[in-house]
């Protein structure tokens, strides 16, 4: 079925075909975990390991940190939409949740609810989720914004 | 294949830190013979698999020595995996050879390497070459064997440098390190001479089991092959140590190098013999395919907690809900974690077991490293008795939580969307009939699959992304694709009927019917007060819609149902059947639901407009209602189909039987003047066609008017035709087939062919064209059809099937490679869409950041009218008096005024202020199309106090002074536009433009793959349409986007339109088609003879200068003499032809005078031949009528399209884009081509890319496709300065990601590309971060959510170390001691 004449496959033409059986579907994004609680000021990257020289590496990491930090749009100039995207919810949402669902602290009125999704639903209407969302730019720099800033 | 692995700081203990670790890339590369040698764990040198005698252990040093152990070896020392077996002579991988030779010679030619050392020297054919010192030496070295051998001499031509590994491995050797990297090798981390295999690593047992039977094992193709290797070498070794003849151990060698490149590959060009026993597997043929390690394990992987079974339909489930079987729900789990609001359900939970639901398969303690208590065996009271905060319950599902369903073929995102869940008995999953759309699925045995998401994350994201709730508009152009179907759309338009009432008993039980008891109800006023209190079926639907006074929904909407024909003086309210629906806050007014109303697909339904003005939530309630509401009123009413339906009457018999004969006498006629030859030929066609189209057109028109007759004589309970009428199920064609007559079969855009001798049937006549031998089904289905009629009618259907067998193949593959070249496309918070890489695809989405799928017109963002309505009927109040046209202008003047100072337009450079109407290049900038948004607002609002003002002046107004008393009673009734209104239009628009925009993260290209690939699915295969001309047919549907996607530079049917300067007069039009079609001497010439004399002979052409003039070619005999002389072929000398008035006489000349000069042997007795010269001046009396004289050589034919308004334009088949472009009387700027590749050589690559864009879209104009997405894969295809066509060559260009390209196609090949070049992949991508199990940077993986920490300034502050008292005590102590002193 190939477009060029040959065919990827050696023994059959079954590649380029179609069936229904096909489940191959990417739908389950995976979430880091956690990975917004430890960081305040650091990289992103603390957690990758670099293999090779470790000094070397040190070295590198030490001249691309301090950038890093200095990279923070200050809070008048930012530039990037006020309003919540549908996945800065859905995320901080979740996050709330898990957080919720491991015990956290409620910050808002329970009313009979037990559900840590509702939960967190009911402190996002009411603005309480001390979660921020940093926007990065293609650049690298980045943005802060509470939860209760992003309009929704 | 190096991995950046951990490598843990040996310098101090560290307190362990335990955040996940990360993968940031992976570099490719080869191992050196140290590195392979280090990894080792042991030599394999046997190759025998078992001790027999010892219980059958595995051999020690043989290929499944266990020492080999995987589990040992990837938990401590990820180095040990390999081990080695040394070769007794190093290898050449026969593949990387290719590789590495192509490298050489293409990249830099530092040196070849070649067998055929001096092909340049023996290919050249220069007469002074000088062979050169080393071939002079190569060829002296065979001077002793040719004097022993004479016969060698005549193979010497053919004698080669045999380049055997060794000496190539020692040539590599000697490449210097600067070579290496102009060879495109680091010399740090690898050198050519890496690439040849002098020890052979042999990967761990487990990634080779043996599959052990009673008696005997069955052993990896690895293994064996494996064993074979040590074996060869082993007998190299003994070979080498007896000192064996040379012949022998060349064979050996050679086998070796044979078994290990089939190890490597199996499908090695020339190596597996065929029919020898079965293929073996080698590590290529591990990886590549689709059910290779890529695609079948790394891209996609088996998953557990998710379930399959058979669907059925259930209208009594919410649309957001999905029932699952006890049975299911009882295996299907969710460990949720124990918190103080859960523990007593879960306690219940826990001590209900796995068996009885609602209850618990397993608990994971928080403590001891979490172990698992199954709750199959044991006390589960204690273990409920225990349960701690923070223990995992693995609980069965329950109602409301969160699953993923999912049906394949899953082409567009909304094939998996995430339900809540509701538990019932029995065995099926059931969904709401609504939500059958988007899956595309139907009852008949479908089966759909189930997914449960295992973290609070997963759910939370699950069910705000892909839930029913968002996901009711199809992102392809905003349509809802979440709405009513068959059955339900049958009962809306039944109980909608203008003659349906109710008394107050049935009414306020159909009401219950939708809300189930539970939501109060404002019953309206009857429509009928006496005799009786009725209400109408109508008010049911403003019930369903707005059930009582504190619902906030006030639909307001006017749209045309489906029958809905437009008569000119008629208002459209005023319909006879009822076709106009009106809703005013949320009563229905006029109009019948019908499928444009309550179905998918139409932007006028009710369901849409709930959505966008009240939300999603509304919409899924009142979606709701109607399914429960149709489905239990259609059981109650009954609606059934019988053979009474489909009886026809005698009059609907003998009309039928009256237009058949009609049209057979007809077609009867044709034939008979067919015959005689005095069909009068249709522009373009010949006879033939102009028959077939005739009889075509004349059957066709049978079965619609007798269709059209049988819809109206029918009754208006006729059911098929209540289904064919509301859109449920069915067309008139169809209600016509059963009823009235079938009509002609078509197979292949034609009647049937002959499928025997001249006739398609041994039925009939040879040659016979009548209608009956063709395919016409004169029959009705409900009078049976005759034998060849059926046979017609059943190879017709066949076609079709066939048909959709072939797509979906085609279209799966267009689907997977749209996908795979746009997956990695989103919006990133500076509103571009870029690629994970980070290069710019658009600076803007579809360049004015709109989301398709918020679009309420069509590719527009606001629907004006309908706001204005909704505006007007939400705020109206008669006590509010009317602006005047000027208030009007000047309150949205100043409402807007605060927008557009959002939008200063500053310059490029110097960021000076700039005029705000500023259209100059130099002030362009990002706000262009929100200034634009603003303007349309604006021009809107004109229109209303411009018709006020005509309203006005009707009225008795003169300017503002009332003349007549009512005029102004009069201008309010029919225009009044109040303060209140206008300023919530206003708002209303720009919030809703405001919520249109895209947001950043939205991955825009996936979204636009789905929305290509999935109406690709709906395309038929092969349509040919016909571009308004007879005989000129432009291919359409898959294979023009296959064309299109795929960038062939040589497309079926390439087409230049050109458009005229004057495209009034067909004269015009005529001489530009003249000047581009070919022309040729021929329709020029009188006549052509040859002249005699005696001393020369000439042949004669008289040019007919009438005839030429008449076709304002604008040449003369001059330049057809020069057409002639450019001729190769003819070989006329420049000097032999010479024109006299309209004669030009060419000179006969004896060729061979010329040639003779060329004398070369072959050519000799060619000259003799054509040295008669009456063979020659036959020969050009011939040739020359054929020469062109104008016209452009890669236009085909030029034909002249009249549209209906008279204009003329001329379409030219085939290339030479430039060419007409620069013809008189075109206008150049205007002048299109269909195929790409031409717009991209003669315009540059932005035409090019606007020619993609306009041609998807001309291709998929049926199928409403926003244009951003075609505008996307336009861009995608343009935006790296070529065009690169959608396939695994132009992906490789657009993406230099190894893993995403092995993930897609010829696997191996890239694997093997990378590890030569030495790439490092960074993990950006999609593919790359689903094949590592990372976050992708697109959607919720765009950002980062991070959390204040309340670190204070103090907390940073130093901190004393332990002994700093100790230290202060002791120096303290000191300073005194030495005070003292």
């Amino acid at each position: 079925m190939s477009d060029f004449g040959d065919d990827d496959v050696g023994g059959g033409a079954d590649e380029t075909m179609y069936e229904e059986e096909d489940g191959g579907e990417f739908y389950d994004p995976e979430v880091l975990d956690e990975d917004g609680e430890q960081q305040q000021n650091g990289d992103n990257d603390d957690n990758v390991v670099v293999s090779g020289d470790p000094s070397a590496a040190a070295n590198a990491l030490k001249g691309g940190d301090k950038i890093l930090k200095d990279k923070k749009i200050p809070e008048s100039d930012r530039t990037t939409t006020p309003y919540m995207t549908k996945y800065e919810r859905a995320r901080i949402l979740g996050t709330r949740a898990l957080q919720i669902s491991m015990n956290a602290p409620v910050l808002v009125d329970l009313e009979g609810e037990t559900d840590p999704l509702q939960i967190a639903i009911k402190e996002m209407r009411e603005k309480k989720i001390p979660l921020i969302v940093r926007r990065y730019l293609p650049d690298g720099y980045y943005e802060d914004w509470t939860c209760e800033e992003l309009l929704q | 294949m190096a991995v950046a692995a951990s490598t843990d700081s040996p310098v101090k203990q560290q307190l362990v830190d335990k955040l996940p670790k990360r993968f940031k890339g992976i570099k490719f590369g080869i191992q050196s013979n140290q590195d392979i040698a280090n990894q080792a764990v042991l030599e394999v040198s046997d190759r025998l698999l078992y001790d027999i005698e010892n219980n059958r252990a595995p051999y020690r040093h043989g290929p499944l020595d266990s020492r080999l152990d995987c589990g040992r070896v990837l938990l401590e020392e990820p180095e040990r995996r390999q081990f080695l077996k040394e070769l007794r002579r190093p290898f050449l991988d026969n593949l990387r050879r290719t590789q590495i030779c192509k490298k050489i010679n293409e990249q830099c030619r530092v040196l070849k390497l070649a067998h055929d050392k001096f092909s340049f020297y023996n290919k050249s054919t220069s007469a002074k070459k000088v062979p050169p010192e080393s071939k002079v030496k190569f060829d002296n070295s065979f001077t002793e064997a040719r004097r022993e051998n004479p016969e060698l001499d005549k193979h010497l031509r053919k004698a080669m440098e045999d380049l055997n590994p060794l000496r190539v491995l020692n040539l590599f050797k000697m490449i210097s390190p600067t070579d290496c990297e102009l060879l495109g090798l680091d010399p740090t981390e690898g050198r050519p001479e890496m690439f040849i295999w002098q020890f052979l690593p042999a990967p761990p047992v487990c990634i080779r089991p043996s599959v052990a039977q009673d008696n005997a094992s069955n052993e990896d193709d690895i293994t064996t092959k494996l064993a074979d290797i040590v074996w060869v070498s082993g007998m190299i070794r003994s070979a080498l140590q007896k000192g064996s003849p040379v012949q022998t151990i060349m064979e050996q060698w050679e086998y070796l190098q044979t078994q290990i490149a089939m190890y490597v590959n199996s499908d090695v060009p020339g190596l597996q013999q065929p029919g020898f026993g079965k293929a073996t597997r080698g590590f290529c043929q591990r990886l590549k395919g689709k059910q290779g390690r890529f695609r079948g394990n790394l891209s996609g992987k088996r998953v557990d907690f998710s379930g399959r079974t058979v669907i059925s339909p259930d209208p009594n489930l919410g649309i957001d809900q999905v029932a699952i079987p006890l049975l299911v729900a009882k295996n299907l789990t969710y460990p949720e974690r124990v918190q103080r609001h859960n523990i007593e359900k879960l306690r219940q939970c826990v001590k209900n077991g796995p068996d009885v639901w609602p209850g618990a398969q397993q608990v994971i303690k928080k403590d001891e490293g979490g172990y698992k208590i199954s709750l199959k065996f044991g006390n589960r009271d204690f273990v409920a008795r225990d349960l701690t905060p923070g223990d995992v319950v693995e609980r069965h599902l329950e109602d409301d939580d969160v699953v993923l369903f999912n049906r394949q073929p899953s082409l567009h995102k909304l094939s998996i969307m995430s339900h809540l869940v509701k538990v019932r008995p029995w065995r099926t999953f059931r969904l709401n009939e609504c939500v059958c759309g988007p899956y595309n699925a139907d009852f008949d045995g479908d089966e759909m699959n189930l997914h449960v998401p295992q973290t609070e994350e997963a759910r939370a994201e699950a069910i705000n992304l892909m839930g029913i709730k968002h996901n009711l508009a199809t992102p392809k152009n905003g349509e809802p694709i979440i709405a009513a179907t068959q059955d339900f759309i049958t009962a809306a338009f039944l109980l909608s009927s203008k003659d349906r009432f109710f008394d107050r008993k049935s009414f306020t039980y159909m009401c219950m019917h939708m809300m189930d008891g539970k939501t109060h109800l404002d019953m309206p006023p009857p429509a009928i007060i006496a005799p009786q209190a009725l209400w109408t079926g109508k008010q049911l639907f403003s019930m369903l819609m707005r059930p009582n006074k504190e619902s906030p929904v006030k639909v307001n909407l006017d749209a045309k149902c489906r029958a809905y024909k437009a008569r000119p003086g008629q208002f459209p309210d005023m319909d006879p059947n009822d076709g106009w629906l009106v809703v005013r806050n949320s009563e229905v007014l006029c109009g019948r639901m019908d499928k444009s109303t309550v179905g998918s697909g139409k932007k006028d339904s009710i369901f849409y407009v709930i959505l966008r003005d009240f939300g999603p939530d509304e919409a899924v309630i009142a979606m709701n209602r109607l399914a429960k509401l149709c489905a239990r009123q259609l059981t109650n009413r009954g609606f059934s189909i019988g053979v009474g339906d489909v009886f026809p009457t005698e009059k609907l018999k003998e009309e039928k039987e009256n237009l058949v004969s009609v049209a057979y006498k007809q077609s009867d006629d044709l034939i008979e003047t067919f015959k005689q030859g005095k069909l009068d030929k249709a522009p373009g066609c010949n006879m033939e066609q102009t028959l077939e189209n005739s009889i075509s057109g004349i059957l066709s028109k049978v079965r619609q008017q007798a269709g059209s007759y049988c819809i109206d004589t029918l009754s208006r309970n006729n059911a098929p035709l209540i289904m064919a009428q509301s859109g449920s199920k069915g067309s008139d064609i169809n209600v016509a087939q059963m009823v009235a007559l079938v009509g002609q079969q078509i197979i292949g855009g034609s009647r049937i062919p002959d499928g025997f001798q001249d006739r398609s049937l041994p039925h009939f006549h040879k040659n016979a064209r009548q209608p009956p031998s063709k395919g016409f089904v004169k029959n009705s289905f409900y009078s049976g059809l005759f034998p060849t009629e059926f046979i017609f009618h059943a190879m017709s259907g066949r076609e079709g099937l066939v048909d959709t067998a072939v797509k979906t193949a085609e279209t799966g593959y267009m689907s997977r490679r749209l996908m795979k070249s746009l997956e990695d496309l989103s919006t990133q918070y500076d509103d571009t869409v870029r690629t994970s890489g980070g290069g710019i695809v658009q600076f803007q989405f579809g360049a004015d950041k709109l989301d398709p799928v918020d679009m309420e017109g069509s590719a527009k963002p606001v629907h004006f009218q309908r706001t204005w309505t909704h505006a007007e009927s939400l705020t109206w109040d008669n006590n509010e008096a009317s602006m005047t046209p000027d208030e009007i202008r000047s309150f949205c003047n100043s409402v807007l005024e605060n927008e557009r100072r959002r939008f200063v337009r500053r310059g490029l450079l110097y960021n000076e202020l700039l005029d705000y109407e500023d259209a100059s290049d130099y002030g362009i900038d990002e706000h262009e199309s929100a200034r634009k948004f603003l303007t349309t607002i604006e021009s809107h609002v004109e229109d209303l106090a411009s018709k006020l003002e005509r309203v006005r002046k009707l009225a008795g107004f003169e300017g503002d002074v009332m003349v007549r008393p009512t005029a102004q009673d009069h201008a309010d009734r029919t225009a009044k536009v109040s303060v209140s209104t206008l300023g919530l239009f206003i708002k209303l628009c720009l919030e809703k433009y405001k919520k249109a925009h895209v947001e950043p993260g939205h991955a825009v290209g996936a979204v636009g793959a789905h929305s290509i690939g999935e109406p690709g699915t709906q395309m038929t295969l092969k349509t040919f349409h016909f571009a308004g001309v007879a005989g000129m047919s432009i291919t359409q549907g898959v294979p023009r986007i296959k064309e299109i996607i795929n960038a062939s530079k040589a497309i079926s049917t390439p087409v230049v339109k050109c458009p005229l300067l004057n495209d009034q007069q067909i004269e015009a039009a005529r001489v530009v088609k003249g000047r581009i079609e070919k022309t040729f001497v021929s329709d020029v010439l009188r006549f052509v003879e040859d002249e005699w004399r005696t001393t020369e002979g000439n042949v004669v052409l008289q040019i007919d200068s009438d005839a030429l003039s008449d076709m304002h070619l604008g040449i003369g005999s001059y330049d057809i003499a020069e057409a002639i002389c450019k001729q190769r072929k003819l070989k006329i000398q420049r000097e032999d032809l010479s024109i006299d008035g309209e004669r030009i006489i060419v000179r006969v000349r004896d060729v061979s005078d010329t040639a003779a000069k060329r004398a070369t042997a072959r050519s000799k007795s060619a000259a003799e031949e054509s040295g008669d010269m009456l063979l020659r001046a036959n020969f050009l009396r011939r040739a020359l009528p054929s020469v062109p004289i104008s016209g452009y050589p890669e236009a085909t034919r030029a034909i002249i399209q009249t549209s209906e308004q008279g204009t003329h334009q001329v379409l030219v088949e085939g290339y030479g884009l430039r060419a007409c472009m620069t013809t008189e009387g075109v206008i150049g700027t205007k002048a299109r081509t269909n195929s790409v590749m031409e717009c991209r050589d003669v315009l540059g690559i932005e035409a090019a890319r606007t020619t993609i864009a306009d041609e998807i879209g001309e291709v998929m104009g049926d199928m409403g496709i926003d244009p951003r997405h075609m505008q996307l894969l336009a861009d995608v295809m343009t935006y790296k300065g070529e065009v690169l066509g959608i396939t695994r060559f132009g992906l490789s260009k657009m993406r230099d990601s190894v893993l995403q390209l092995a993930s897609f196609e010829k696997t191996p090949d890239h694997l093997f590309e990378a590890a030569a070049g030495m790439k490092t992949d960074q993990i950006e991508g999609v593919s790359e971060c689903i094949i590592m199990g990372q976050t992708m940077t697109v959607g919720t993986g765009a950002f980062q959510v991070v959390r204040r920490l309340g670190i204070q300034p103090r907390d940073l502050k130093q901190r004393p170390t332990a002994f700093e008292d100790a230290w202060a005590a002791e120096s303290m102590i000191k300073r005194k001691t030495r005070r003292k002193v």
